[in-house]
């Protein structure tokens, strides 16, 4: 397998490609070429940085919630001044460098969950990660890690055969947390050692070959961190379109001999039980440790570098970790998922380069910064556009757990009894049909390839990721669930529609607020004409009149195609 | 508001079909052109069949599915298995005795937990279908390792292979096997929204170029309630509810949104109506098996097949689970016992509904596993054994070619991964030949069938 492409077809590189120096340009598209070859034991220089991003405008109300519906959930009253008064970057600066909130951890030892007769029960996962998801104050860092989780996926559907699994789920939703802001590289780091994916991965008790049995490492953790969380299948141009090869055929990024290979690198790794705190379960949340005697010493060669027979556990997995990060397609396969989880289904390749660009140096000399690339996402041209947001393909489906956390924190429910036992709702056809942290394989609930059969998209060759949860079941469930929820609450989770209350003799005001929060100003005329007619029809004479105003005009909002598709 | 026009789907498929035999004048109506495509004569019998696809999401382990039993062979499976071997002993009840026994006295077993199919087995209605995996054509171990033939893109990749044997292209595929098989059904069905249907998540082997998946829960249709009954004690407002949500937009993801949203309203009325005149089935069917709930969801819309106007279907169902690179030896034969439960039921039912000549059911996998061990779990790999049930079947034989009980066998490329040495669109043209497609219309179907001459297994 070749893995240096000098014959490589790159025209599609140089068309994106940013001007560069003459003396720099040779230089540059060499590494691009090499990547992180060498055995990474020297990180290559790095490339030129991308244009710092544009500050979008934000001054009126709509830019700015259409601004915290890409990188949060929702939009307060509240918020829209800051993001208006601050400015997109000083206003995303501020999210940045905002204090993390409870843990998932904290949270639920304050609950008093690691009392043993919760040690079998997976379930604590679901009021853990919803609190987080609704009630704490850094949503744009909640946000990013619920992107995460469904790039880098542990599922606590599968995080199975341990005690205290609602805990490791916990640790790993932390560890994502932790790790929005970070560098990529940590990020790799602590998931690859992180409890709960060691077990859904099963790096943890992998062990290293025995000739005597004929027994092979685990090859589980190898092949998904390359393909799923890093790199994916083909080499990519910075652009995210495949580079291909001499017959005109893409080029596979490593083969079946690689995974194998690599899959030495994860063995030896167990629970860190000696890690103390945490009321003794530490080890759920501590990286793994290595036992030297049961991990593999043969030599690893993958992706073009060569980890020498021998070398100890902790060299062999910075050897290797080194060189996935140093992959160039990391910029583009992650910077296209960041894209469409945050922002379009569809993003331009030049958008790709841009975000891909800003992965490989931050300005100052970093590769991986996420903050860099979080902007990059954010703040493009094309993300921020209002022409943008009127193409007939731009945008994405709104996945159901922002919607749901959406209309949580925008009518600020919250728990009577603080005990926010909202659970799985993963039924498509009495629920949200998602979950978060209960995806049903480490493919996510939907892979970012996904083209809808039979549609126009499928036509126009577009991919819709959220479109492979969407079905006849699932719209009807989602419906009948908000119809609900919008009433009623879930659980202990319940409303206060005090703000729309406030508007519910005039309801255009009442429409305009709604729109606003909702959908940063995208429901047609047309549409908001039907609900004005319908909501206007409503009595309102009494307080319970008064509210069923306000929840139908919800409910007409939230079930609206124009609000399923954020644009 | 989007209708459900059949009659206009049919038409567009009728075209294509006629497009592709080159017997289309175009201008000829509609009814002259049906009645006079001989092609179509298989589809204008007035007698029912449907296909039903069992997927096991994961890569179900063929070496503990179907497993060596005779002493020299089990020796071997037994050293190369360390620590996931199935034992001997336990295997003595599910031997299977083909009609046309294996070369060289090779016996083979069912898991334990699959006892339930013996007894289909060795009534003739269940065959299995030795080593059949992806492939673009026929291809021999030396040619896999010179790379001088085209191989299937991202094998060992779950997402893709999972593509690949449900629609021959990977991740990004847009039409199945299945759906295909609709598309050249389409015009039999009076409803052509019942062609193809999924009791489980979506998937594209039952989307066709014409033919839409649809899908179903495992208690039916699920009626938007809002659309039945007043929405907060105001029909008003469900009113305004069903005309946004199945409003027609320029933007395209709005605009495909509506029309699933369309298609799941007038669906579900026809099918809770259809339902709703069935008798109940007296099969037992486990009530905690998912596989199970999902089979006898299908076996009540085949038992509902003539209110909803259909002649042709194929079904898609799952289960997941079967990426056992760990815990094989604890977790396998839960998911086994359950394959069994569900398709005895299933295939029970279909006998109660006096049906089961015309339906046929057939598992499959995104790949099969090493045969090699990594101590407790088996990893990614290539064929796998299946099995087809139906009454069609001809069954208590096993087809294809027994693979070597070997590491660095005859079809290993590594591991115990095996080179397929029958492929999928021979597996899957033979059900398409049973299901009434023409030889002259199988390469719609399977488009990779023009590369071998044998294009029919013969196990239905």
């Amino acid at each position: 397998m070749e893995t240096c492409h000098e014959s490589a077809v790159d025209t599609e590189t140089r068309a994106w490609q940013p001007e560069l120096p003459a003396a720099l340009t040779l230089a540059a598209s060499t590494l691009a070429a090499c990547g992180g070859g060498g055995g990474g034991s020297s990180p290559a220089p790095l490339p030129e940085p991308a244009p710092p991003p544009v500050s979008p405008p934000v001054s009126t109300a709509p830019q700015a919630v259409r601004l915290l519906l890409q990188s949060q959930f929702s939009a307060s009253d509240t918020e829209v001044a800051a993001v208006q008064n601050l400015g997109a970057a000083a206003w995303l600066d501020q999210q940045f460098s905002a204090p993390a909130s409870i843990t998932g951890w904290d949270w639920m030892m304050g609950k008093g969950y690691n009392a043993p007769e919760f040690s079998a029960m997976a379930s604590i996962t679901d009021p853990m990660v919803w609190y987080q998801l609704i009630a704490t104050p850094d949503a744009m860092r909640k946000r990013v890690a619920l992107a995460l989780s469904e790039i880098m996926v542990a599922s606590a559907n599968g995080v199975n055969g341990i005690a205290y699994r609602s805990f490791a789920m916990a640790g790993y939703w932390d560890t994502l947390v932790q790790n929005a802001f970070g560098n990529f590289r940590t990020l790799l780091e602590v998931v690859t050692l992180n409890p709960a994916m060691g077990v859904y991965l099963n790096t943890r008790g992998n062990q290293k070959e025995d000739a005597a049995t004929g027994r092979q490492p685990d090859e589980n953790y190898a092949r998904e961190v390359m393909q799923l969380f890093t790199i994916g299948l083909y080499e990519l141009n910075p652009n995210g379109s495949n580079r291909l090869g001499a017959n005109n055929m893409p080029i596979e990024t490593y083969d079946q001999a690689m995974v194998s290979s690599l899959a030495h690198v994860f063995t030896g790794y167990n629970f860190d039980k000696n890690a103390a705190g945490g009321g003794n379960l530490n080890y759920l949340r501590v990286p793994m440790t290595v036992t030297a005697s049961l991990h593999s010493t043969v030599a690893v060669q993958f992706l073009g570098a060569t980890i020498p027979a021998n070398t100890g556990p902790t060299e062999a997995l910075k050897i290797a970790l080194d060189t996935i990060f140093n992959h160039p397609n990391v910029g583009p396969f992650f910077g296209r998922q960041l894209i469409q989880r945050l922002v379009t289904s569809n993003p331009s390749p030049a958008y790709i380069a841009r975000v891909s660009a800003a992965f490989n140096n931050n300005g100052a000399g970093v590769r991986g910064d996420m903050k860099a690339v979080i902007r990059a996402v954010l703040q493009d041209a094309e993300a921020v556009s209002a022409t943008q947001a009127v193409q007939a393909n731009w945008g994405k489906l709104r996945e159901p757990i922002v919607r749901f956390v959406q209309w949580a924190r925008t009518f600020k429910a919250t728990s009577t009894n603080d005990a926010w036992k909202i659970n799985d709702l993963s039924s498509d056809a009495t629920r949200l049909g998602q979950s978060p942290l209960r995806s049903g394989s480490v493919f996510n609930f939907f892979r970012p390839g996904y083209v809808p059969p039979n549609t126009a998209l499928a036509g126009a060759a577009l991919v819709a990721p959220e479109f492979q949860i969407t079905n006849e079941s699932s719209v009807a469930g989602y419906i009948n669930f908000m119809q609900t929820v919008i009433k009623n609450g879930y659980s202990d989770l319940v409303p206060n529609y005090s703000a729309e209350l406030a508007l519910v003799a005039d309801v255009d005001k009442l429409l305009d607020r709604l729109n606003l929060l909702l959908t940063a100003g995208q429901l047609s005329g047309t549409t908001l004409a039907t609900i004005r007619t319908t909501v206007a029809g409503l009595a309102s004479a009494t307080a319970a009149e008064q509210l069923i105003r306000v929840q139908a005009a919800v409910l007409l909002v939230m079930a609206a195609p124009q609000y399923l598709v954020q644009k | 508001m989007y209708l459900n026009n059949t009659k206009q789907l049919a038409r567009r498929a009728f075209l294509k079909r006629a497009a592709h035999l080159g017997i289309a004048g175009v201008a000829t109506p509609w009814a002259l052109n049906l009645a006079t495509m001989g092609e179509a004569a298989a589809f204008t019998a007035t007698d029912y069949k449907a296909l039903v696809c069992v997927f096991l999401y994961g890569g179900n382990d063929y070496g503990n599915t179907l497993v060596p039993y005779d002493d020299i062979t089990y020796a071997k499976y037994a050293s190369i298995r360390t620590g996931i071997a199935t034992p001997q002993a336990s295997l003595a009840a599910t031997v299977l005795a083909p009609t046309t026994a294996l070369p060289g006295g090779q016996r083979l077993a069912l898991a334990p937990q699959l006892a339930p199919l013996k007894a289909i087995f060795d009534a003739g209605k269940m065959a299995v279908q030795l080593n059949v995996g992806t492939l673009v054509q026929p291809t021999t171990l030396a040619q896999y390792k010179a790379k001088s033939v085209p191989l299937p893109p991202k094998l060992f990749s779950h997402n893709d292979q999972q593509s690949v044997w449900q629609s021959s292209s990977p991740e990004g595929s847009i039409s199945g096997w299945g759906g295909r098989m609709g598309d050249v059904a389409l015009a039999n069905n009076g409803s052509a929204v019942f062609s193809c249907i999924s009791v489980t998540g979506n998937a594209v082997f039952v989307s066709g170029k014409t033919a839409v998946q649809y899908q179903v829960s495992t208690n039916g249709a699920v009626a938007i309630n809002g659309l039945k009954t007043k929405v907060y004690g105001s029909s008003a407002v469900g009113s305004a509810l069903q005309s946004l949500i199945t409003q027609p937009s320029t933007q395209t993801l709005e605009n495909e949104h509506a029309k699933i949203t369309a298609r799941s309203i007038s669906a579900e009325g026809q099918v809770s109506s259809a339902l709703a005149g069935v008798a109940p089935l007296t099969t037992p069917f486990t009530p905690d098996n998912p596989l199970a709930n999902q089979l006898q969801m299908v076996a009540k819309l085949i038992a509902a097949r003539n209110t909803l106007g259909a002649k042709r279907q194929v079904y898609f169902v799952s289960m997941g689970g079967f990426d056992l690179h760990d815990n094989l030896p604890e977790q396998h034969p839960g998911l086994l016992t359950n394959i069994a439960d569900a398709l005895k039921s299933f295939y029970d039912a279909t006998v109660e509904l006096g049906i089961s000549n015309n339906v046929t059911a057939f598992t499959a996998s995104d790949f099969g596993r090493t045969l090699a061990s990594n101590g407790d779990g088996a990893d990614h790999g290539w064929g796998s054994h299946h099995f087809v049930v139906g009454g069609a079947v001809k069954g208590k034989e096993f087809y294809g070619k027994a693979p070597a009980t070997a590491v660095n066998g005859d079809e290993d490329v590594g591991q115990g991964r095996l080179l397929p040495t029958t492929s999928v669109d021979q597996f899957a043209a033979t059900l398409a030949s049973w299901f009434g497609v023409s030889n002259t219309e199988l390469d719609l179907v399977v488009p990779n069938i023009k590369n071998y001459s044998l294009k029919n297994m013969g196990f239905v």
